[in-house]
């Protein structure tokens, strides 16, 4: 316990001893003496002490104070609090007058400000616990086991309260209210607001959301479905189970649905979710043309089948499993690499099978590409915890230092996960810098960093693994991830894929998933990764079941009701078309080309291998084309800028486009047909629609009046014309009608 | 050798190098860069034009087999046509890969692949970069072209419903820069299948129709050095889909052991994975498996006696396949149902007899790598019992390549060695290595040197005698032997002063006694593929040469020779110092003020280094054979150095080509003053002879616009040849002649050092 040194302090001791048991009050009201894990460690974390912006700072705490993060290591935090700088923190003999409650009450100068009122139950109860000589807690005392949120479920409408109770229970059976104690967040905080004391307010936005409630360690959950409470009479007829679950919770909530989306709107929206670009002329005239009534399912099943798909898609993973150029010599590892992910695409290899190639990799890059994820990531913590954001939805990287705060992960979990990497061997190859993979024979292990013990592997959530020396560890962790019962795998790939052609993932962000970060729609989530295990993890099945649904088909128009609406799927989110999926389709209009470096002249902006291209084109870069430096979908900036706004109205780039040799402004005032036919060859390929009467005058019009150049002298008809084209082009391409996919 | 340049040498040219940036690395050699078509089909004549570096006077075209013959291609006036050759293969030429190189100036040219197979050939003439001029392939035939940079070659076929066909393009084993990409597509370019890894498309067509074969670099490379060949085969049955042939890595210059059988004696059984399921076999054993599927572990079960030493061998990489085999032995105890099992060995690669350039900063071993992932060891048997054998594929966790085949050999122990030999290579400025092809291909009074490694097998650990037999006149070859437990020696190989040009196929071997017989193995060569300058920004390609071309050169001497002053065996006794008087013809202008000298050649590798004082014609070197320890023995040593010259490229071209230039401009003249006479005399001609007169008119302008041309490509070749032949800094190895040294027992020590060999 504690090392009393000096013969004052002994003194003290005995002074402050006579004085407690002298003392009637609260020894009578509780008998139970306070104990740091059970009442003071609550206090630290109510009051922000050990959040990662003050004590708990990595590394260095708060001015030589130190706390562990939410006080998950409620030992060490003892030993600053009460031994360290011999004892300087707290003084028995006169409790108010302890360095922990001055500062914490702001009674001396503290940089952190006032975090408890000496009027305040937590003063008190710090007061009490020094008085009372700082006891730890010994094994006997009651553990904290659970707490439980009351409600649990509940569906407010829009702008009322709850107040929730929380309530911590013990091992022996006991049990304190400890709302005011607990700690509140909501995961979407457009939807609700959560007070300090427990007090739940919802906003004007319906749908779902749940309030994160933690305490000492423990999570729940409240959570809150906030219906509009509108009449839903006309529900489109369900395609498939997306739909089921969807419109059972519109109509739960009481939000309609607009309508399904008309024909055109249908074509561009998914011919942009698949593969990534406009419809041309030929396909957009051709959808119109046909009667099949199966004609939606068919142009999403050619559009699956064609390489556009495989090369868009490419483009997503190749940047999130890093595939970047730091050195030219690179070159050879990214394209490898790339065309590997777009092979594989294209093959339609089983998702499981890709992510069991790129995880238990071996070889050379030329001979196994999906080696070069091993060049990019290379310490084996990186792998672990790139797999579990990427693969599984969850974020390890806080449990390599301590408990995650919001998580049941602990690091003995973290170090599990590494050890799967522990065996993974490298030998120098000829080319500088790159590394051949092999399977290292030895007993898979690592060392926990904090308990310096070594860890054997053992997947999330799962017993300990006795992997033989000579089975390459890293198969158990593929196999284990792509077992049909695996409850993160399926999920994180539905969920991430939703989010691909819905703007919002059914969990966002739509890699963390957790407890305490429920899905919008659970139901849907977990059909949907049931139908995507079923369908033994085909990529394209998840993409079928999705395009093919009424919801993906809903217009993007809301109706009366329903523009509130941000979660349900009650109406398409339209957005601003990836950087090189608007690149790619500025071309296609325009009939210009954007040249790439080392790449044959044709090559489209969504097949570009690596982010080196972005150091070469302001567009991509402006418009957030990203660098594969994260795993994270958010390195991609899909805002809008004001930037991105002059580069489309001004920048150099995209004015050539615009005139182009033989580009759609030069053949269309070239072309011999009517004016009315050109503007509605130029509306078909930019919107994939017919202009109507209005748009037709307007842009006859405009075409047609007689221009000067810049000394004002008159144009002849026919440059006149093109430049009418151009500039009617440079209006079609900045409008939102182009630049949203909708 | 170069690996073990002092730091303090390596300082120096470093010091001579800097304020020579432009100076040259090595002396001009003769090497051939390109042969198109790069083969042939048996029992055709095909027209073979080539292309290459430091070739001049080219006369001959050979082969490494004599079923292929080349003429030089003749122009309507019966003169050789430069650089194109009449090439007959006969019907009963080996079908594979040969070497193909040229005869010229400079001699001997390093080598080309030569491909001879049973398919048609075409060669594609005209630019194939789109859908609609997708070039027509017909079924079973080979297509050979060269690589566009940054497009994609397309070719079409008539596929017929059901009937499988195999697309196999053969690049990198064919000594191409090309890393090749084959996608299959439908007839509107749509990809269908693709193989981006080096290896073949096995494809049945769904429906009858035309489909597509794109063909690129895998980072769109392009240019003279990226050629293929496309082969395009129909496949009967579930056979497997046929491959082109390939050159041999240098890794497989220890494979097979001699006296091996061409196939295993027997094969593996799956399922054999678990232990449960372990084959039973008796050792020695001779097997042939595979790894396959993913993942794939082979295992087997044998008894063995306590005191039994077996040797294990395995090959798969060695026969040109991308895998990395491990072997695991454990011992298998029974207590009851329960089993224990005890490691025994692990056997992992072959370890490379040279420390191999790590391709970093600085040089630190040559840039071959006679090693391989497969596996050469041995266990030990301690207790009777029975053991378990695994084997498996370090690289094949998640590949499923049927194709990726072993052997497995469990023998007694068989002593041998295997042989491979290299050009020693050099280093000048730090991070800029040199790995230039290096044909044998002398100058008269030049020495090199070549490092011989050595793979030895099953514990022979003796010494290894090597030397060379089929040398052209004016050529002797010295080995430097390999001494016992050592893994490697040299072989000097020097043309006399006054040797006349001629070439000639030569033999290398190593000669070694194994349980008391004479052993004689073969030592193949190997050589770049390509000349790269600098090693940082290129990976230098090595592979095994299909033989030993060597020639000699009167067109230039070398610039310096280093031999002893007398031809003789130099004697000493151990711990005398032994004086040898060099002599050296300096033919170049060195830089600096004189040139460090080391020495190869067991025993002498410790010498101190010296100087020889640039110009010096003598020298004496000085061997304290205290210092070196020498034992005694008969010895062949060599002196080695680095020296910067001034060297002038054929500097015979210069006054011929001023000579073609002042005809040139003499024929101008010519016929300048005949056109002008003849316009004159049209002008001037009466009507009835005025169109014979404009006629001849015309004529004679149109000559003198033909002799301008050629004056101006008198002038454009007069300014090349007269570049090439200013001096040009340039530094090379600098090797003696081999010294013979005989170092008797030194006589008061003699009772308890008897003489070793």
């Amino acid at each position: 316990m504690m090392r009393w040194k000096s013969r004052f302090i002994a003194n003290a001791l005995a002074a402050w001893m006579l004085t407690l048991a002298a003392a009637p009050v609260g020894a009578a009201d509780t008998p139970r003496p306070l104990t740091f894990v059970n009442d003071i460690v609550p206090i630290l974390t109510k009051t922000d002490c050990n959040s990662g912006g003050c004590h708990a700072k990595a590394g260095t705490g708060q001015r030589g104070f130190k706390l562990s993060l939410l006080g998950f290591e409620p030992q060490e935090d003892y030993e600053h609090i009460v031994k360290e700088g011999k004892g300087r923190r707290v003084f028995p003999p006169a409790p108010e007058q302890s360095l922990l409650v001055l500062k914490a009450a702001s009674i001396v100068p503290h940089g952190g400000g006032k975090k408890v009122d000496p009027k305040s139950e937590n003063y008190q109860t710090l007061v009490r616990w020094i008085r009372e000589g700082m006891v730890y807690g010994s094994d006997k005392d009651a553990r904290l086991i659970a707490i439980d949120v009351e409600p649990k479920r509940l569906s407010m409408r829009v702008k009322t309260t709850q107040q929730l109770k929380v309530t911590a229970k013990y091992s022996d059976g006991s049990s304190r209210d400890v709302t005011h104690m607990a700690l509140y967040e909501p995961n979407d905080k457009s939807m609700a607001e959560a007070g300090e004391e427990g007090l739940v307010r919802t906003l004007d936005i319906p749908g779902n959301v749940a309030i994160m409630v933690r305490y000492s360690g423990l999570v729940s959950v409240f959570s809150v479905s906030i219906p509009l409470g509108a009449p839903v009479d006309h529900l489109p007829a369900a395609k498939n189970f997306v739909d089921q679950f969807v419109f059972a919770n519109l109509k739960q909530i009481g939000v309609p649905p607009s309508p399904v989306c008309d024909d055109s709107t249908f074509l561009r929206r998914v011919s942009l979710d698949i593969a990534g670009r406009l419809p041309t002329l030929e396909e957009t005239r051709a959808f119109f043309a046909s009667p099949d009534p199966d004609k939606r399912d068919k142009a999403i099943e050619s559009l699956l089948s064609s390489p556009d798909y495989a090369d868009y898609f490419a483009n997503k993973w190749t940047a999130l499993l890093k595939n970047k150029r730091d050195e030219a010599a690179d070159i050879t590892a990214n394209f490898a690499f790339h065309a590997w992910m777009r092979d594989s695409l294209l093959a339609n290899t089983s998702y499981d099978q890709i992510v069991r190639q790129i995880l238990a990799a071996t070889g050379t890059i030329v001979a196994n590409p999906a080696v070069a994820w091993y060049k990019r990531v290379k310490e084996p913590n990186q792998q672990l915890e790139d797999v579990a954001q990427l693969f599984l939805g969850v974020r390890m990287q806080c449990a390599q230092c301590h408990h995650h705060p919001f998580e049941r992960w602990s690091q003995h979990d973290y170090y599990s996960l590494s050890a799967f990497f522990s065996q993974v061997g490298r030998k120098p190859t000829a080319i500088a810098g790159e590394d051949l993979i092999f399977h290292k024979r030895g007993v898979a292990q690592t060392e926990n960093k904090k308990t310096r013990l070594p860890v054997k592997p053992a997947a999330l959530g799962q017993p300990t693994l006795d992997i033989p020396p000579d089975e390459d560890p890293r198969l158990q962790l593929a196999g284990w991830m792509s077992s049909k019962s695996n409850p993160f795998f399926a999920k994180a790939l539905v969920n991430r894929y939703w989010k691909h052609f819905f703007k919002r993932g059914l969990i966002e962000p739509e890699d963390d998933i957790r407890d305490s970060n429920p899905a919008t729609n659970p139901e849907l989530l977990d059909a949907l990764a049931k139908h995507f295990a079923d369908n033994n993890f085909d990529l394209k099945s998840v993409v079928r079941v999705i395009t093919q649904s009424r919801t993906y088909q809903l217009s993007a128009m809301p109706n009366e009701h329903n523009a509130v609406d941000r979660q349900n799927f009650s109406h398409y989110y339209p957005r601003r078309m990836q950087a090189e999926v608007l690149l790619d389709a500025i071309d296609q209009v325009t009939g210009a080309k954007s040249d790439y470096a080392d790449l044959p002249p044709g090559t489209r902006a969504i097949s570009l291998p690596d982010n080196s291209y972005n150091r070469a084109s302001p567009f991509l870069k402006v418009f957030g084309r990203p660098e594969g430096a994260s795993v994270c979908e958010c390195e991609r900036v899909q805002s809008s800028s004001l930037a991105q706004s002059l580069h489309l109205m001004n920048a150099a780039d995209v004015k050539a486009k615009l005139a182009a040799s033989n580009g759609r402004a030069e053949s269309l005032a070239r072309a011999e047909m009517p004016e009315p036919k050109r503007i509605r060859d130029l509306y078909l390929a930019a919107f994939s629609r017919e202009p109507d009467a209005e748009e037709i005058r307007i842009g006859e019009t405009f075409v047609v009046k007689p221009r000067t150049d810049a000394k004002g002298k008159p144009l002849d008809t026919q440059r006149a014309k093109r430049q009418g084209y151009e500039d009617l082009l440079w209006a079609i391409i900045n409008t939102k009608e182009f630049l949203y996919n909708h | 050798m170069l690996k073990v340049m002092s730091s303090r040498f390596l300082c120096l040219l470093a010091f001579l190098a800097a304020p020579v940036m432009a100076q040259q690395v090595t002396l001009p050699l003769p090497r051939l860069l390109t042969v198109m078509p790069m083969g042939g089909q048996v029992g055709t004549t095909v027209e073979v034009a080539i292309t290459g570096e430091s070739l001049e006077d080219v006369t001959a075209l050979q082969f490494s087999s004599s079923k292929i013959t080349a003429k030089p291609v003749l122009d309507p006036a019966g003169k050789p046509v430069d650089n194109k050759f009449s090439v007959t293969i006969a019907p009963d030429a080996p079908a594979g890969v040969h070497d193909a190189r040229v005869v010229s100036r400079l001699g001997i040219s390093s080598a080309r692949a030569f491909t001879v197979g049973k398919l048609a050939e075409v060669v594609r003439t005209k630019p194939n970069n789109s859908v609609e001029t997708a070039l027509a392939l017909a079924p079973n035939s080979v297509c050979n072209a060269t690589m566009t940079k940054r497009a994609v070659d397309f070719y079409s076929f008539l596929g017929a419903k059901g009937k499988r066909v195999a697309v196999d393009c053969a690049a990198v084993g064919i000594d191409s820069r090309l890393t090749p990409v084959l996608i299959l597509a439908d007839a509107q370019g749509r990809d269908l299948k693709v193989n981006r890894t080096g290896g073949v498309i096995d494809f049945t067509p769904p429906a009858d129709g035309t489909y597509l074969i794109k063909v690129n670099d895998l980072t769109f490379q392009g240019g003279d050095r990226h050629f293929y060949r496309l082969a395009l085969q129909e496949v009967n049955g579930s056979a497997p889909a046929p491959r082109q042939a390939q050159t041999q890595t240098v890794s497989a210059m220890s494979w097979p052991p001699a006296g091996l059988t061409p196939s295993a004696a027997a094969s593996e059984t799956e399922p054999n994975d678990k232990a449960a399921q372990a084959q039973k076999i008796t050792l020695p054993c001779d097997i042939g498996g595979s790894f396959f599927p993913a993942a794939d572990v082979d295992t087997y079960e044998f008894t063995a006696k306590k005191g039994e030493t077996w040797w294990v061998e395995v090959a798969s990489e060695r026969l040109g396949l991308n895998t990395d085999p491990f072997v695991l032995v454990q011992r298998v105890t029974k207590t009851g149902e329960k089993e224990t099992l005890t490691d025994l060995a692990e056997l992992y690669d072959i370890a490379g007899p040279m420390k191999v350039s790590t391709n970093g900063y600085s040089y630190d071993g040559p840039p071959y790598d006679a090693g391989s992932p497969d596996v050469n060891g041995k266990f030990e048997i301690k207790e009777d019992g029975t053991y378990r054998l695994q084997v498996r594929d370090l690289f094949g966790g998640t590949r499923n390549e049927p194709g990726n085949v072993y052997r497995l050999i469990v023998r007694q122990a068989a002593p041998d060695f295997s042989l491979a030999s290299w050009a020693v290579h050099m280093t000048l400025r730090n991070g800029d290595r040199a790995s230039l092809s290096k044909p044998l291909a002398l100058r008269a009074g030049s020495s090199v040197a070549f490092e011989v490694a050595v793979i030895r097998r099953d514990g022979f650990d003796g010494e290894i005698d090597l030397s060379m037999e089929g040398l052209p006149a004016g050529v002797s070859a010295a080995g430097l032997k390999i001494a016992k437990g050592k893994s490697y020696g040299h072989m000097i190989i020097s043309a006399a002063s006054d040797a006349k040009n001629a070439s000639g196929i030569a033999r290398m071997m190593g000669k070694a006694t194994i349980n008391n017989a004479t052993v004689v193995r073969p030592c193949p060569v190997a050589s770049m593929e390509w000349p790269v300058r600098d090693a940082k920004g290129e990976i230098p390609a090595p592979r095994l040469m299909a033989d030993v071309p060597v020639s000699v050169t009167d067109s230039e001497p070398a610039p310096i020779t280093i031999t002893t002053a007398e031809d003789k065996v130099w004697e000493a006794k151990a711990g005398e110092t032994l004086k040898i008087p060099l002599k050296i013809a300096w033919r170049n202008e060195f830089t600096g003020t004189s040139i460090k000298v080391k020495a190869y050649g067991d025993g002498f590798t410790t010498l101190k280094e010296f100087d020889i004082p640039i110009k010096a014609a003598t020298h004496e070197a000085v061997l304290d054979l205290a210092a070196l320890k020498t034992p005694p023995g008969d010895y062949t040593m060599a002196f080695y150095s680095l020296g910067i010259s001034k060297y002038r490229y054929n500097p015979a071209a210069v006054p011929l080509a001023e000579a073609a230039q002042k005809k040139a401009e003499q024929e101008v003249a010519a016929m300048a003053a005949s056109a002008k006479k003849l316009t004159a005399d049209a002008a001037n001609a009466p009507a009835e002879k005025k169109a014979d007169a404009d006629s001849a008119a015309k004529s004679a302008a149109e000559k003198q616009k033909q002799a301008e041309a050629t004056m101006a490509e008198a002038g454009k070749r007069m300014k090349a040849v007269t570049d090439a032949a200013s001096p040009k800094d340039t530094v090379d190895i600098i090797v003696s002649t081999p010294v013979r040294i005989s170092v008797k027992a030194a006589q008061v020590a003699a009772a308890d050092s008897a003489p070793k060999k």
